[in-house]
């Protein structure tokens, strides 16, 4: 399904920013399986997303997904195949246009965009019920700027924009991270139901331990550019945040950390 | 009622580059300074090829698709070789000061003894309404005026039509899309750099097109004739915005064809009045600058009086 071989990137080489962002990272990941990513902060965890979203070239290695090798894809190619939630609300929606245009938008993703109405008679009535399943009662509100919802109703839409037409892959990017609890509890609902609904192959970035043992049924842990750990299957299962924040707490003894940066890990995680 | 006829006419032509401001300059939020090199352009192109006794309304065209051609070199700059959208401007305009000599062949072309779509719009009035003056409303009007009148309304009235149709297509709603957030469009399949040439592209032909009519109304072209029209255009818009104060697409459509028309009014009453001609470009230059900062400042006093209390 999704196979990542032996992709590098490094940000600002040659200069005294250099960052070796991603360091020969390798996975394939299987039709239907949700597979987490966690990692401390510029563990290169967002940037393996947005390698397989193609925001960037690569230096090195592949990217293929489907059967297409994509990565020489520029990004809006990719979004033929791939549906995108980003971790800022406001990045998957365009405020100024109404909640029926950015949907009618998604029902186009990936497709010819022609001369066609945006929003034929047909779509309306479509757009009214696919809304109505996020419970917001925003079926009612299809006409008004999309700019005008909170944040936690933006990522719902864009969520259900991302799986609109379904994706051959789903990334997620942290995507709760910037809401309130109660917003983030109910859009990984919803994330969940939708996974689940259309069997989506889906690469999630995740800051929260909870999320990380709750959802997925595979787990991914960068470190500096490199995949750390990689469980799957029963011991995926098994995984409780106390055995994640130890993995951290490891990582943190090998490379002689200070308790307080430890400290401080512990208490953004968990 | 001469003045006013002539101010309308000229604000309706002008219309259209308001239209081409619009489209760049809100919708892209790109600053598209091509435009003063573009009005030229439709206005050379056409008038070259009238006096090659073109047919009118292929001249017009041909002047419009021009524009097309200088907005797609624009768009290229910035989307192909990643050169700041208000240097790629800036390039195309100096380029097409000699482009647009090399077409004229001299600084300025005089087309009185051409037939153009004013002349042709006359004739048919003359069909219509019979020869000599016309009554509108009491007044009587010269045939010519009336003519050149119902032509510049019906042309920008067609463009606004079309535009706002286009506004509300697929690929029409992508571009408004592409303006408001690059990132989503992207993210759902479309090329922002394809769209951003294509719109800079139809804004460039909108503004040749002005140029274009505003050659066949006035009698000439001439190289000097696009000098800030870009400001003058951006005052329309943004007076437009005033009037209707509404976001909505069609409404800003309309908005900025009523800006231009007003504009262009005030400017001419205001010349009746005695402003000196030279000093137009500086007031709406002014003009332009107050309406950027005169509403926030507005609201900083607004909140500031709402702290008080």
């Amino acid at each position: 399904m999704l196979e990542v071989s032996g992709i590098g990137k490094t940000f600002h080489a040659g200069t005294p920013n250099e960052v070796f962002a991603l360091r020969d990272v390798s996975f394939n990941l299987l039709e239907g399986s949700f597979l987490i990513i966690i990692g401390t902060n510029g563990s290169g965890k967002s940037t393996l997303l947005n390698a397989v979203a193609g925001t960037f070239p690569l230096d090195r290695g592949t990217v293929s997904l489907s059967g297409h090798d994509m990565t020489k894809w520029p990004e809006h190619r990719r979004a033929k195949l791939i549906g995108r939630v980003f971790q800022n609300p406001y990045s998957g929606t365009a405020p100024n246009m109404t909640i029926a245009e950015n949907l009618a938008m998604a029902a186009r993703r990936g497709l010819h965009r022609g001369l066609a109405w945006a929003i034929p008679r047909t779509l309306r009535s479509e757009l009214r019920d696919r809304v109505r399943t996020l419970n917001m009662g925003l079926e009612d509100r299809l006409d008004n700027d999309i700019g005008t919802l909170s944040g936690g109703q933006r990522q719902a839409l864009t969520l259900l924009m991302a799986s609109w037409l379904k994706p051959d892959l789903l990334l997620l990017d942290e995507h709760t991270a910037a809401l309130d609890p109660k917003s983030a509890d109910q859009v990984i609902r919803l994330t969940h139901e939708i996974i689940k609904r259309d069997k989506l192959t889906t690469l999630m970035v995740t800051h929260s331990m909870q999320q990380a043992v709750r959802l997925g049924d595979r787990l991914i842990m960068m470190h500096r550019g490199s995949i750390l750990h990689d469980i799957q299957g029963a011991e995926k299962a098994r995984a409780r945040p106390e055995d994640l924040l130890q993995r951290f707490e490891d990582v943190r003894r090998r490379e002689q950390l200070d308790a307080p940066v430890a400290e401080m890990l512990r208490n953004t995680y968990v | 009622m001469t003045l006013l006829l002539g101010a309308s006419t000229v604000g309706l032509i002008l219309a259209l580059l308001a239209l081409g401001v619009y489209l760049s300059f809100r919708i892209f939020n790109f600053p598209d300074i091509t435009a003063d090199g573009s009005i030229t352009l439709g206005a050379a192109v056409t008038a070259s090829l009238l006096i090659l006794n073109w047919p009118p309304a292929l001249a017009t065209l041909a002047g419009f698709f021009a524009g097309v051609l200088a907005g797609t070199v624009t768009g290229l700059l910035n989307a192909k070789f990643r050169i700041n959208g208000l240097l790629s401007g800036i390039l195309v305009m100096t380029a097409l000061y000699s482009i647009n000599l090399h077409v004229m062949g001299k600084s300025n072309l005089p087309l009185l003894e051409e037939t153009t779509l004013v002349t042709q719009s006359e004739s048919v009035f003359g069909m219509l309404f019979g020869p000599g003056d016309v009554g509108v409303f009491g007044w009587e009007v010269n045939q010519r005026d009336a003519a050149a009148l119902c032509l510049a309304a019906a042309m920008v009235a067609g463009v606004g039509m079309i535009l706002y149709l286009f506004f509300r297509t697929e690929f029409g709603t992508a571009m408004r899309a592409a303006g408001d957030n690059p990132q989503m469009i992207r993210a759902l399949g479309g090329s922002v750099d394809f769209i951003l040439i294509f719109g800079l592209a139809v804004s460039n032909g909108l503004i040749a097109l002005s140029g274009s009519l505003l050659a066949q109304y006035q009698g000439f072209a001439d190289v000097q004739m696009g000098i800030g029209m870009v400001v003058w255009g951006l005052a329309s818009v943004i007076i437009g915005e005033a009037l209707v104060g509404s976001k909505s697409t069609g409404i800003v459509i309309t908005g900025a064809i009523m800006g231009s028309l007003l504009f262009r009014l005030i400017v001419a009453i205001a010349l009746r009045w005695g402003l000196d001609p030279n000093d137009l470009k500086l007031i709406t230059a002014v003009f332009v600058f107050l309406a950027l900062v005169v509403p926030g400042a507005l609201a900083g006093l607004r909140s500031r009086a709402g702290r008080a209390r």
